[in-house]
């Protein structure tokens, strides 16, 4: 079953030509054979009926031809609706106007379209592969019509013997065996019925369990379809007591109604491509649009106005296939849930976008492919800038976690020599000078060179203490930026405090604001420095005036800075630094 | 003078308690905790309680606030801070609340046990003592302008005396000046600087402090 429609796909190609060419000569023939005898065909003698039979089929095979990638042979939905519409006149040819060879091939084929048609609209223009349920049906519907209502019946059929004197000769006669034939139209017309009815319910439960989606896709064909067979099935079960299909005004209207159905399942074929179309002509304005000017996060609302669902959301693939950052290049986490699912799209570069949406928006993947075709170049670049600034982002938290652990070193480093060295000095000249209480009255040496290393341990506590108020000032975490620049300013009379802020800013920030007073001490040898710092939109902006000069910054300097994300400039007398303080 | 030591470096505990026995105090309870040495001093009621600014449990700033708890409680009782730290604040912050008994001090002077013993008495009598490297770091601080550069050399030194806390008595004694002219020179000096006429003994320190400290 599966190689019937991949066999009619592979030949589609040459059928943008030849589909028309064969379904000219059928028609022409149909039109002689009706024409011939009027009175055994379902078109009657009206040229009008006739017109609307062959027109049905015609407006068929139109459509299935502009569907996308028929004429290039992909499209095995419309090969098979082509075969369909070739199958759909020769119904009329079982009859004693036509030649022998036609008359058999009438025999044989008459009943075949509707399978076929089934089976092009079970396929899809989604071109969905077929469920279990799908081949059992088709195998059922396929046997019966080819094979009971066709080949079987024929095969017992002696037209002659039935009393049609002027019927042409059956040439795949093997018994004329009225009853057999009989009997097996009569199954056949039942087993019809059957299969319609087994076909009408997997429909029916495909469309409701289908989302809205796939049912946009699938619906224009599918129901019409079910229409047509279902008209069809009746006229089965009304051809079922004489045992074959005929023409009599119950079949006749019954088969008015089938062209009708076909008419609208061309039009269900055809709104495909219209569809597809609409779709990439909305999407390439909006690339068109965003080609201009393309905003972070601006695809995203232009696709989720596309597609009608606010909350869609745009993600992009990170390079090495760890997880997802959106345009700003942020890391987010894409959670499906019932409501919500995640559609990949490969862009031009072989990186990958992924569309969080609706469940069942995009299941259909000709618009899937229209997205990804129209909005390529939009997605790249979206997707490199997203990866760029995540990039950024990545290296930014880098440099302030290099400094965040320095600084935390440094407060180590600080509480360590407060708690350990100095106090075991300390303890040690509390050590000395009991010695000398109690071991060195009677000694004046003795007592001088103890009274000399107790003001040598005195002295290297004093120089500790430097070295650990250097290393961090406990003030800058206890009471923060303002007493910390107090306090340098007590110990270098250089640094000359202006106007401070009271605020806290966060302490990676005020430690860097710290160690920039420090360094533009460094940098200006001579003469004073004065600090002002205030915090204003956000931002703590610190300003450094020399009385004589500063060198050039230091790379580190400025690095230390842009480490926690601010700014710094100078010029021969003054450096300004900007830093993010949020309140 | 019976006293209470709160460090957590028992060694440094201990040999300053013998130091401090020789010099004639008696030590009525040793602990190595912030907490411990409120209970400490709730249950001994010490004429004076040494305590160490960094102490367990956070080993930041704990044991200058229990030394500001504990003259908040007990004003009675005087406060000795044992502290590295050279920045005035710690020392005007346990001035603030109440300004006398209460003494701040380098770590390294406890060696020097005559500092040590003086500034313990100069507490117990009710003054209060900070320590000269600090104030002299006031005092010579850089200032843009203001009226501390239009002191004499001599108000200068009269200035930081009385930082540290001394008397005029004491003042006078260590320039070797009566105690009138030790007088007029602090009413000059508060004059320039604009300090209330003469605030009482206790005040006028935290007065000078502040004036000292501020940018």
């Amino acid at each position: 079953m599966r190689s019937l429609p991949a066999l009619v796909g592979r030949t589609a190609s040459a059928w943008g030509i030849l589909a028309p060419a064969l379904y000219v000569v059928i028609g022409v023939a149909t039109v002689a054979i009706v024409r011939g005898d009027p009175k055994f065909a379902l078109a009657g003698g009206s040229a009008w009926a006739l017109a609307a039979e062959l027109g049905a089929g015609l407006l068929l095979i139109a459509a299935a031809l502009a569907a996308p990638g028929a004429r290039a042979g992909h499209a095995r939905f419309a090969g098979l609706v082509i075969v369909a519409a070739l199958a759909w006149p020769l119904q009329e040819w079982a009859v004693p106007a036509a030649a022998s060879g036609l008359f058999t091939a009438g025999l044989l084929l008459h009943a075949a379209w509707p399978p076929l048609l089934g089976a092009a609209a079970l396929r899809g223009p989604d071109e969905r592969p077929l469920s279990r349920s799908a081949v059992l049906v088709l195998a059922c519907a396929f046997t019966t019509s080819i094979g009971v209502l066709g080949a079987g019946s024929a095969a017992f059929f002696d037209p002659r013997a039935q009393g049609c004197l002027e019927c042409p000769r059956n040439r795949v006669l093997i018994a004329g065996d009225a009853n057999t034939w009989h009997d097996l139209g009569q199954a056949g017309l039942t087993l019809s019925a059957v299969w319609i009815a087994g076909f009408a319910a997997l429909a029916v439960t495909r469309l409701v369990r289908a989302s809205p989606a796939r049912r946009r896709v699938a619906a224009p064909v599918l129901v019409p379809t079910v229409a047509a067979l279902v008209l069809f099935g009746i006229d089965a079960l009304h051809g079922r007591p004489r045992g074959f299909l005929s023409n009599d005004p119950t079949d006749r209207a019954l088969w008015a109604g089938e062209i009708a159905a076909l008419a609208l399942v061309a039009a269900g074929v055809a709104w495909g491509p219209v569809r597809t179309r609409r779709a990439r002509s909305a999407l390439a304005r909006l690339v068109v649009d965003l080609g201009a000017s393309p905003a972070p996060g601006g695809l995203r609302g232009l696709l989720a106005g596309t597609l009608d669902d606010p909350a869609l959301e745009l993600v992009h693939g990170v390079e090495d296939g760890g997880g997802w950052i959106d345009a700003d290049g942020h890391t987010v986490t894409v959670s499906t849930g019932p409501e919500r699912e995640v559609t990949r799209i490969v862009g031009g570069d072989r990186g990958v976008s992924a569309v969080l949406h609706r469940r069942g928006l995009l299941d259909d993947p000709a618009l899937t492919a229209e997205i990804a075709r129209a909005a390529r170049l939009a997605l790249d670049h979206e997707r490199l800038h997203a990866t760029r600034r995540a990039h950024l982002e990545a290296l930014r938290t880098s440099r302030a976690r290099i400094v965040a652990t320095a600084d935390a070193e440094r407060r180590r480093l600080e509480h360590d020599l407060h708690d350990g060295a100095q106090q075991r000095l300390v303890t040690l000249a509390i050590g000395v000078r009991l010695a000398r209480r109690h071991h060195a009255a009677d000694d004046p040496e003795l007592d001088a060179e103890l009274a000399t290393a107790e003001h040598e341990l005195q002295a290297v506590v004093g120089e500790l203490r430097e070295l650990a108020h250097g290393l961090f000032p406990a003030a800058l975490d206890e009471e923060g930026l303002a007493a910390a620049i107090e306090g340098l300013a007590e110990h270098e009379p250089r640094l000359v405090p202006g106007t401070l802020p009271r605020e806290r800013c966060p302490p990676h920030i005020e430690s860097a604001a710290y160690f920039l007073v420090r360094e533009a001490l460094r940098l200006a040898p001579a003469g004073d420095v004065n600090v002002d710092a205030h915090r204003r939109n956000g931002r703590l902006v610190v300003e450094l005036r020399a009385e004589s000069a500063f060198a050039d910054l230091p790379v580190r300097v400025e690095d230390r800075v842009g480490a926690v994300g601010g700014t710094i400039s100078s010029n021969a007398d003054h450096i300004r630094a900007e830093l993010p303080c949020a309140s | 003078m019976r006293l209470v030591i709160a460090d957590d470096e028992m060694l440094l505990r201990d040999g300053l308690a013998r130091l401090l026995q020789d010099a004639g105090f008696e030590i009525t309870g040793r602990c190595g905790d912030a907490n411990a040495v409120l209970h400490m001093v709730e249950a001994r009621r010490p004429d004076v309680a040494i305590v160490d600014i960094r102490m367990p449990p956070n080993n930041l700033d704990d044991g200058l606030l229990a030394a500001q708890e504990i003259r908040r409680r007990h004003p009675e009782i005087g406060v000795l801070v044992l502290s590295h730290h050279l920045d005035s604040r710690y020392a005007m912050r346990l001035l603030e609340d109440v300004p006398e008994r209460a003494g701040y001090l380098l770590k390294e002077r406890v060696s020097d046990i005559a500092v040590l013993a003086d500034a313990l008495r100069r507490i117990d009598e009710g003054e209060c003592v900070i320590d000269p490297t600090i104030v002299l770091r006031l005092v010579t601080r850089k200032r843009e302008r203001g009226p501390l550069n239009d002191l004499t050399d001599r108000e200068r030194e009269v200035l930081a005396l009385v930082a540290e806390g001394h008397s005029n008595g004491a003042i006078g004694e260590r320039l070797f000046l009566s105690h009138k002219t030790v007088e007029s020179h602090i009413s000059k000096i508060f004059m320039k600087l604009g300090i209330g006429a003469s605030p009482a003994r206790h005040q006028r320190v935290l007065a000078v402090l502040a004036f000292l400290r501020a940018p």
